[in-house]
């Protein structure tokens, strides 16, 4: 080195180095190599994080589990009660124990036996069968043939097998001898023997058996739920617990099951939500936060599914979590991107509030779908607030589209006709022209031919018209038909109503509208203007207002009306809110419409595209009478309209009532209400501009309105709304806001606690709801009518929102394959039809039929306590209780009667009225399969046996239902009206026609197991041994009665006839023999 | 736990440079707080040596309103029963005003301290087809045991608003039923279908300070620990009255109660 000239450059080799920057790279290198690794296995895995956290919480929480458990084991296997069981079952097994090793014994000895002889015995039957077919086959003439066959046979028979046979003792005789038919009668005879010792091992053990089983029984009941040692090996699995990815491949044998259209579905949200996967975490525990010690944690996905029925009906392996939760099932690497909420994933998971829609999807054709209460409620809003008016939903009430395709093809049916008709007589007249007979037969054919197919038209178009009449019954509208709005309203209130519908009224199902007051003035006119004015209302004298007030509230009527405002609201949503009521209508219409709110003023016949009044009948010599029974146009024949569209049943109450319902009614009005005049109405400049209004807000939609009863829905339908792709909802001039997370009044979004962007259909329905005009907001409209048209939806009550918007969410076009589509064909589906009947008429106002739903009457305070047995009967198992055949005509006519109406046909005691709905043939029908399959009754229905009573029981029977122990006629009507002041169920004529014997033993027997809280007191019998038996003391007529005590007078029941009844009415008690302590 | 592949690849290229470069940042562990359920069996005796009283009387402002006799003649057995006409027995007074079959209790929560439940089970009669006593009270759990005295079969029906619901057919000469109820509740109602003018009142309490009054309106409350408490009264068709009173040890308060005739909202 020394040796350089001085000045020589240094030399790069030797003299400078890379080190530093390699060594930075290299430390960089490293570092990015382990920031790599980390991300490989952590960063990008969260999953794990969440895994190691829930193993430790999880075996902490088995471990208090492990000793509270093993704790009661020890309690209960020590308590005296089951150390009584446990000996009692080990003393009795031990008793037997003896005789059954000796059985066992004897049985191995006789399989061992069986086992020797087992080959010669087949070998000699085998040999001798053979041998005794040959002989028979030879031919009776062919004698010393016959005889040599014999001979062989009988050698055959003579001839021995050798078997080492098994003795008792133990030991083996070699080689026995056996003749064939003695290894017949051995193995007979060992095969008896051995059923006749099974028989007896069972007979000797029953007794340790039964006690051990109660031993059992009586483990189980003290020892919910999970064993300490099945506790433990969770533990040891918590503990051991692996960290690994968890996905369920969905379906994986099935079609493709997809929401992208793909191969098959991966859902991998167990690997963070792990107290889902059931190895880990069995059904029979239901994990919470809270057992977690993580109650406050904001971010601990840990529970098992809170819902353990629902999974067993949509089992994992077959549903996997994303068909129903939505979300990005695949995605694992961040909370976002599993639950799919970015932009362009297009089934982000729904919200907890919203988690319902995912049952949409599939049980679009539910109008009630178990354990979906929230979009339950979005459906019967989606149908009564009206939104159905405008926005079309399949499979939504759509009697109208139904009545006019029926319409178009009877007309097309009518021209098919009148062709056809045409034709026969020239295709005759061919025939008769014809050259030769071939031609002039062929053309006779053709016109017998169309004949026939003129036959046929009539029947289609017969039975066209017999479907229009019931899709006439069935067609309801949300709102009051306004032809009748000149002979019902007054005049003034009308402009303020469509101006300040909300105001007045708040609980109201129409909407509010966004009008100018010009429009509301031209709305008013043209609806007062096209009101019906003649035939005028028959004028009725007042009523009295306190006597109806008395039967509003004991009928019935707020099952479905509500009557007084803010706190003091009482009764239904159902119906309107009656408090102001006696502001806007007039006495004589109330009158007539609480008799029978389906009397029309006038029929509407849909051919001619008008209301008929009394000219057109007169013309026809015909008295001015429509109803259902008088439904045929008299101009053209064709079915009318001859019922107000309205679901609000005829009470069937007398004028007088009525009128007393009418005067109270008149009264609800606030005392200092008035009204602006408004004669503008009458001008009938305005009528053609709120004509066009009418029309351009589709007030037909909800209301029947003069000319305009064919006009179609005006809003866009909503099938499948939930699936619109985002750049489809238009957002305006909110798109900016939504997308950073601003709300339309400037407030941050807020969902779940996090602030977070609302551009995505839950955000936009959202804010439609609660203003529909907002996207129209800063935007310039030169025609006003260019404005968005949605009215305010009345969605008063916390929660409406949101469950319309569930219901919307839900509303998918389904990605789902066919077959998961809920469309039972067995007897559920009669479940799901009748639900729509049942919702249509609010028979859940009265009823309770779904077990755990209340009705509305239930808890109202007029039937609390005691007074609980005024309300209407429980529905759960009426298909079971009732002759389906009765329950037809019952539904159809409920007072049982052609003359005597005013009151119920059954429970005649009961103030609160079953009303007659007019329903229509097939929705009687729906009605009727639906109470059967609720109750699991075959389809269809077989009338049995009626049950048959000699006269001895009868005499018997009649003794035992008038004894002191059987109170029956205290409480069960008679027909007496004298008796029945007290009355509070129903007449024993009934039964016979109406009950099914079953239903009826199970309920005489033990009826709080149907209806807890009946009136019917239970322990009226009492088991004794396979029968019942009355409780009390027992008739000395029936003191050796050995039958089945509930049996017989359920027979007798049955078999019931008014003299008989008549006569027991006050019969004295017969003597009875007292078998308690009582004594006389 | 067992070691893991990736870990042990993990380890080892770290091991290859430096030390410790970026620990697993595993989320903090939940702050494990017990659960803040209240301990079992309520919560102390109470301290006889300490405890005081509270008595009084319950009057009426005004004489009993009159009723209409019962009419039994739907069952000949309960009509010869009596001889005389029976009155309903909604407000029953004796001398001066003081107000019978009402229940006088402590209206407070008083689940800090526990109390044993009585062996003796509470009689209810039916007798002549009235309930005797017309209004009961008892605690929770304790039995009571109902009885029929009469030749006729009666139902035993309470129509409670927070315990289970029954309703149990007795026939003459069965053995006396025995129920308890599980929940407080003033007061339940019972009646007997079958002979619809019986009714009474079950009231169930989860504390031992309560008493209905007798004829002379009189009422004691005994063993209170010191305290200030809620005294309530309450008469089936009058509804309630309360008053505070505190006690201090070994005190012996009294407090009077008047319920007002006029006015009352009967049930």
């Amino acid at each position: 080195m020394a040796d350089l000239p001085p000045n020589a450059p240094k030399d790069p080799i030797v003299t400078s180095s890379f080190s530093t920057p390699l060594m930075i790279c290299s430390v960089l290198l490293m570092i990015t190599v382990a920031w790599s690794l980390w991300d490989e296995m952590y960063g990008l895995r969260p999953w794990r994080a969440y895994q190691t956290r829930f193993a430790k919480a999880y075996a902490t929480y088995l471990d208090k589990e492990v000793g509270r458990q093993k704790k009661l084991e020890s309690d209960v296997y020590s308590a005296p009660e089951y150390k009584k069981l446990a000996a009692e079952a080990d003393f009795l097994e031990a008793a037997a124990k003896a005789k059954d090793d000796a059985i066992a014994k004897q049985i191995a000895v006789l399989d061992s036996q069986r086992a020797a002889i087992g080959d010669a015995f087949k070998d000699a039957r085998g040999k001798i069968g053979h041998l005794v077919y040959m002989l028979e086959i030879v031919p009776e003439k062919d004698k010393s043939e016959k005889e040599s066959r014999l001979k062989d046979l009988n050698e055959a028979k003579a001839g021995t097998w050798k078997v080492d046979w098994p003795t008792a003792d133990g030991s083996i005789e070699k080689d026995k001898k056996f003749t064939a038919d003695q290894l017949n009668d051995t193995f007979t005879s060992l095969m008896a023997e051995r059923a006749k010792l099974v028989a007896e091992r069972g007979d000797n053990d029953a007794a340790g058996k039964v006690a051990r089983a109660k031993a059992n029984v009586y483990l189980s009941d003290h020892l919910p739920g999970l064993s300490a040692a099945a506790l433990e090996g969770l533990r040891t699995s918590a503990r051991d617990w692996d960290e690994t990815l968890i996905q369920i491949n969905v379906n994986p044998s099935g079609s493709s099951i997809n929401n992208l259209g793909g191969a098959g579905l991966v859902d991998r949200c167990q690997s963070c939500h792990i107290g889902t996967d059931q190895k880990l975490v069995p059904p029979q525990l239901t994990l919470t936060k809270a057992d977690l010690g993580m109650a406050k944690s904001n971010d601990a996905p840990f529970t098992s599914h809170p819902e353990p029925d629902l999974i067993k009906t949509h089992t994992l392996e077959r549903f996997g979590c994303s068909p129903c939760h939505g979300g990005n099932g695949r995605a694992i690497d961040s909370v976002t991107r599993g639950h799919g909420r970015y932009e362009h994933w297009l089934w982000p998971l729904y919200y907890r509030e919203n988690f319902d829609a995912g049952c949409q999807q599939c049980h679009a054709a539910d109008m009630v779908t178990d354990h979906a209460e929230v979009l339950n409620h979005g459906r019967q809003l989606y149908r009564q607030r009206g939104c159905i008016g405008c926005h079309r939903y399949q499979g939504f009430d759509n009697q109208d589209e139904q009545l006019v395709s029926a319409r178009q093809q009877i007309t097309q049916l009518g021209s098919d006709k009148l062709q056809d008709e045409l034709d026969i007589p020239r295709l005759q007249k061919l025939g008769d022209n014809a050259p030769d007979n071939e031609a002039a037969n062929r053309y006779y054919a053709q016109a017998n031919n169309l004949t026939v197919s003129v036959s046929r038209i009539d029947a289609q178009s017969a039975e066209l018209e017999r479907r229009s009449h019931t899709l006439l019954e069935e067609i309801k509208k949300v709102g009051p038909d306004l032809k009748d709005a000149r002979l019902k309203l007054r005049k003034e209130w009308i402009p303020y109503w469509i101006g300040h519908t909300h105001e007045f009224r708040p609980t109201t199902k129409m909407p509010q509208f966004r009008l100018a007051d010009d429009q509301v003035q031209a709305i008013a006119a043209f609806v007062w203007q096209s009101g019906i004015t003649s035939p005028v209302l028959e004028h009725q004298p007042a009523g009295n207002a306190t006597h109806g007030k008395e039967l509003f509230e004991e009928r019935g009527c707020l099952a479905c009306h509500s009557m007084g405002e803010g706190a003091n609201k009482m009764g239904g949503t159902f119906a309107a809110n009656l408090s102001r009521v006696g502001e806007k209508e007039n006495y004589d219409y109330i009158v007539r419409w609480v008799h029978n709110p389906r009397q029309r003023t006038r029929p509407y016949c849909p051919y001619e595209k008008r209301d008929l009044g009394p000219e057109d009948y007169a013309k026809h010599n015909l008295p001015y009478v429509f109803d259902l029974d008088h439904s045929k146009c008299p101009n053209d024949g064709h079915e009318l309209a001859v019922q107000q569209p309205t679901v609000m049943p005829s009470l069937r109450l007398s004028i007088e009532d009525a009128r007393d319902i009418a005067s109270y009614l008149i009264t609800q009005k606030h005392p200092d209400a008035s009204y602006a005049a408004a004669d503008y109405m009458d001008d009938p400049a305005l009528k053609p501009k709120g004509e066009e209004l009418v029309k351009h807000f589709g007030c037909a939609g909800c209301h029947e309105i003069s000319g305009l009863e064919d006009e179609g829905r005006i809003g866009t339908e909503l099938t499948n709304e939930g699936s619109k792709p985002i750049e489809r909802l238009d957002f305006a001039l909110y798109t900016e806001d939504a997308k950073r997370g601003v709300l339309p009044d400037g407030k941050p979004s807020i969902r779940n606690g996090h602030e977070v962007a609302w551009f995505d259909s839950k955000g936009f329905f959202e804010h439609k709801l609660e203003n529909p005009g907002v996207y129209d907001q800063g935007k310039y409209h030169s025609n006003p009518m260019d404005a968005l048209r949605m009215p305010k939806p009345n969605l008063y009550e916390p929660g409406d929102l949101e469950a319309l918007v569930t219901f919307l969410l839900g509303s998918t076009d389904p990605t789902l394959p066919q077959e998961y589509m809920y469309k039972p064909q067995d007897r559920r589906r009669y479940v799901q039809e009748g639900w729509w009947v049942v919702t249509k008429y609010n028979c859940i106002g009265c009823h309770q039929i779904g077990i755990g739903q209340r009705s509305i009457l239930m808890d109202l305070p007029m039937y609390q306590a005691e007074n609980k047995q005024n309300l209407p009967p429980v529905l759960t198992t009426e298909g079971a209780r009732v002759n389906p055949e009765w329950l037809k005509g019952f539904l159809a006519n409920p007072s049982l009667s052609t003359t005597d109406t005013n009151r119920n046909g059954v429970r005649s005691y009961l103030q609160v009225r079953m009303p007659t709905f007019y329903l229509s043939d097939d929705e009687i029908r729906k009605l009727v399969l639906f109470f059967e399959a609720m109750s699991s009754q075959p389809e269809p229905y077989i009338q049995p046996k009626p049950p048959a009573i000699t006269d001895t029981e009868r005499a018997m029977a009649r003794d035992l239902f008038t004894s002191p122990a059987a109170p029956c006629l205290k409480c069960h009507a008679t027909g007496n009206a004298e008796h029945d002041k007290n009355a509070i169920a129903p007449n024993f004529l009934l039964a016979k026609d109406r009950l099914q014997t079953p239903w009826t033993t199970r309920w005489i027997t033990d009826p709080a197991k149907i209806i807890p809280g009946t009136a019917m007191p239970s322990g009226l019998f009492k088991r004794d041994g396979d029968h019942w038996v009355f409780t009390g003391p027992v008739p000395t007529a029936l003191q050796h009665y050995t039958g089945d005590q509930a049996d017989l007078l359920v027979r007798y029941m049955f078999n019931l006839t008014p003299q008989e009844q008549a006569a027991l009415v006050g019969r004295t008690p017969t003597s009875t023999k007292s078998s308690g302590n009582g004594g006389n | 736990m067992r070691i893991k592949w990736q870990a042990a690849i993990f380890t080892a290229a770290l091991a290859l440079t430096f030390a410790g470069c970026g620990g697993g940042e595993k989320p903090a562990p939940e702050s494990s707080t017990a659960p803040a359920s209240a301990p079992a069996g309520g919560g102390a005796a109470v301290d006889a040596t300490t405890a005081g009283s509270v008595s009084g009387t319950v009057n009426l402002d005004s004489p009993a309103p009159t009723f209409k006799a019962i009419n039994m003649s739907a069952e000949a057995f309960c009509s010869k029963a009596h001889t005389s006409a029976v009155m309903p027995e909604d407000v029953v007074t004796g001398d001066k005003g003081a107000l019978a079959n009402v229940v006088v209790y402590v209206k407070d929560d008083m689940s800090k301290y526990s109390f044993d439940t009585p062996k003796d089970p509470v009689a209810l009669d039916q007798r002549g087809c009235m309930y005797s006593p017309h209004v009961v009270a008892l605690m929770a759990g304790q039995t009571i045991e109902v009885k029929n005295d009469d030749q006729t079969t009666h139902n035993i029906h309470p129509t409670p608003k927070d315990n289970r619901e029954w309703n149990q057919s007795q026939p003459p000469g069965a053995a006396p039923l025995d129920e308890t109820f599980a929940r407080g509740e003033v007061a339940i109602p019972v009646k007997c279908n079958v002979h619809p003018w019986m009714k009474g009142y079950i009231a169930v309490f989860k504390h031992p300070f309560f008493a209905v009054t007798t004829k002379d309106g009189k009422f004691e409350l005994k063993g209170l620990p010191p305290g200030t408490y809620t005294i309530e009264a309450w008469q089936e068709k009058y509804g309630v009255v309360d008053q505070q009173v505190t006690i201090g040890p070994k005190d012996s308060k009294t407090v009077s109660f008047t319920f007002k005739a006029a006015g009352a909202t009967g049930d």
